[in-house]
């Protein structure tokens, strides 16, 4: 790898699992060796293209920074963090709910009603954003994980979270009382790079966008 | 241990010494042109926003000069019957970052163009856009690339739609982006979300040389708009035969950068692998006469720190010193 090669950021976790086999015998598929290793940064099949491997949460970080000129993450992360960078495609895979979750038989009438409503989520700008346009007040429990717990052990009334397909809330007796918003995978671009070199990132812009919408 | 804390960089030799080589060479270039030096207070008293570095001088909140296109406004409002047409400024303004990588001070040299209102613009517009086509020369970048966009590409649809408030300002923040799937979503269920959404893809769908003005042919506001693509395809006409070899000129009709502030034609400079812009300006024809002067003005400001970041990350960028 050289100084110039063009990283893009992919993301770990659910998103990335999706990914991963869609890029496999295309251009930009991962280095299968280097996958299997501990490294955080694998060659594609495109020599001068390069892949991170990052958590969701720092992915926007480094495409906004310039780090990586491209990224693939959530939308969910994207409106929760805000960061100065350029989304160009709707990739459409990867494609989830952020609902509101209680125990079964809990309702949203019963939630509304409680005068101090407590809910847990990796998601309080989202969820504040709901809140506001619902006219409610809560506490929000910050949370960065495994949130499913947190109504069963009396930490929360209900929970934000991100639902594909419901086998994680149904596990744990959970069931949604509300959406508030839909999430999928969205093609980043660092601005600088984009708008600076638009003549080397906007093919591969194009490229990524192809390959993976094809399935999605 | 001493701490070097990075949102207020201390400038050592190379840097300090061409913060210094560049702030002369600007302010010569623009006095060269007829930019006359105005250097207003480095401590401000009046509407001080969230972002200025606030502190009570006594029981008086101030504030350190937070912008200079703000602090040169209130100057002129109060101190001038008629203002000068040319003004320059150099120096550093201090504000909180948006980017957490970002500095609090940073240098800036800067130009104004101040007319009279209902004077014709346009020869001010391109007066602006050659100055700043003379500034990678200058500051010995070897290559730069000229974006030329306009604000009421934008705004005129909005406005023709009656969309104002939240709605358009998630509008302007979906263009920001580049994001024309999210101006579908923000829009969802408005009787004018399909025609925003094509001119949203007309304005995204390219960012090139003077061809791109065509891509407004497809917009549904395309008519409305017909003054605006005049004034560009007249700017472009005038700048492309004097273009330095080492300056590309690219027309980006989806910058919304300001859009608050700017009313007409807005620049951005770029080098080729620059995280940020290095210098941005525009018309901002409201600023005076929301002061109460009934005044026209467009300018620019050239952003010495992150050229001087840029200069230590990417030297390769400029040519070596003599």
């Amino acid at each position: 790898m050289t100084a110039s090669t063009l990283l893009i950021a992919f993301p770990k976790g659910r998103l990335g699992d999706e990914l991963v086999p869609k890029l496999a015998g295309t251009p930009l598929a991962l280095d299968a060796q280097a996958l299997k290793s501990r490294v955080l940064r694998i060659p594609t099949a495109t020599p001068g293209v390069a892949a991170l491997l990052l958590k969701g949460a720092d992915l926007p970080r480094y495409v906004a920074a310039g780090v990586a000129s491209l990224g693939i993450v959530g939308s969910d992360t994207l409106d929760e963090m805000d960061m100065d960078l350029l989304e160009l495609a709707d990739l459409g895979f990867g494609a989830c709910r952020l609902s509101l979750c209680a125990q079964e038989g809990v309702t949203l009438d019963s939630l509304r009603a409680k005068p101090h409503l407590r809910l847990a989520t990796k998601f309080p700008r989202a969820t504040e954003a709901w809140l506001t346009r619902e006219g409610l007040t809560a506490e929000l429990v910050p949370l960065s994980s495994s949130a499913e717990l947190a109504p069963l052990l009396g930490l929360a009334d209900a929970i934000v979270d991100l639902v594909q397909t419901g086998g994680t809330l149904r596990a744990h007796g959970l069931v949604e009382t509300a959406v508030l918003g839909h999430s999928s995978a969205r093609l980043v671009a660092a601005r600088g790079a984009y708008l600076s070199e638009p003549g080397r990132l906007r093919p591969l812009a194009d490229q990524l966008t192809a390959l993976l919408r094809r399935e999605a | 241990m001493p701490v070097r804390t990075p949102h207020f960089p201390d400038l050592l030799f190379d840097s300090a010494a061409r913060l210094r080589r560049w702030e002369a060479a600007l302010m010569g270039l623009l006095a060269a042109q007829g930019y006359r030096e105005l250097h207003p207070s480095l401590v401000l008293r009046e509407s001080l926003p969230e972002g200025a570095l606030r502190f009570f001088d006594g029981d008086d909140l101030v504030a350190l000069r937070w912008d200079f296109t703000v602090a040169l406004a209130g100057l002129l409002a109060r101190g001038f019957a008629a203002p000068p047409d040319r003004v320059a400024y150099a120096g550093a303004v201090f504000r909180r970052p948006v980017q957490p990588w970002e500095a609090v001070e940073r240098f800036e040299v800067g130009c104004e163009r101040i007319q009279p209102e209902g004077e014709r613009s346009d020869e001010a517009d391109v007066e602006l856009a050659c100055l700043l086509m003379a500034i990678p020369g200058a500051l010995g970048l070897k290559n730069a690339i000229l974006h030329l966009g306009h604000a009421a590409l934008v705004r005129r649809p909005l406005e023709a739609e009656g969309l104002s408030g939240g709605l358009a300002d998630g509008v302007v923040a979906a263009l920001s982006r580049r994001a024309p799937h999210r101006v579908r979503e923000v829009l969802k269920g408005h009787p004018a979300a399909s025609r925003l959404a094509a001119h949203a893809e007309a304005l995204l769908s390219e960012l090139d040389g003077p061809g791109t003005l065509d891509a407004l042919g497809a917009s549904p506001y395309a008519h409305l708009l017909e003054g605006e693509r005049e004034h560009m395809d007249r700017a472009l006409k005038a700048l492309l035969p004097i273009l330095p070899a080492n300056l590309e000129l690219r027309v980006d009709l989806a910058d919304v950068a300001g859009l608050g502030f700017y009313t007409g034609p807005t620049l951005r400079l770029w080098a080729p692998g620059a995280q940020q812009e290095l210098a941005a300006g525009g018309r901002y024809d409201r600023l005076f006469p929301d002061l109460g002067r009934p005044w026209q003005a467009a300018g620019f400001c050239v952003r010495l720190s992150r050229l001087l970041d840029l200069a230590e990350t990417r030297p390769d960028l400029f040519e070596p010193l003599p």
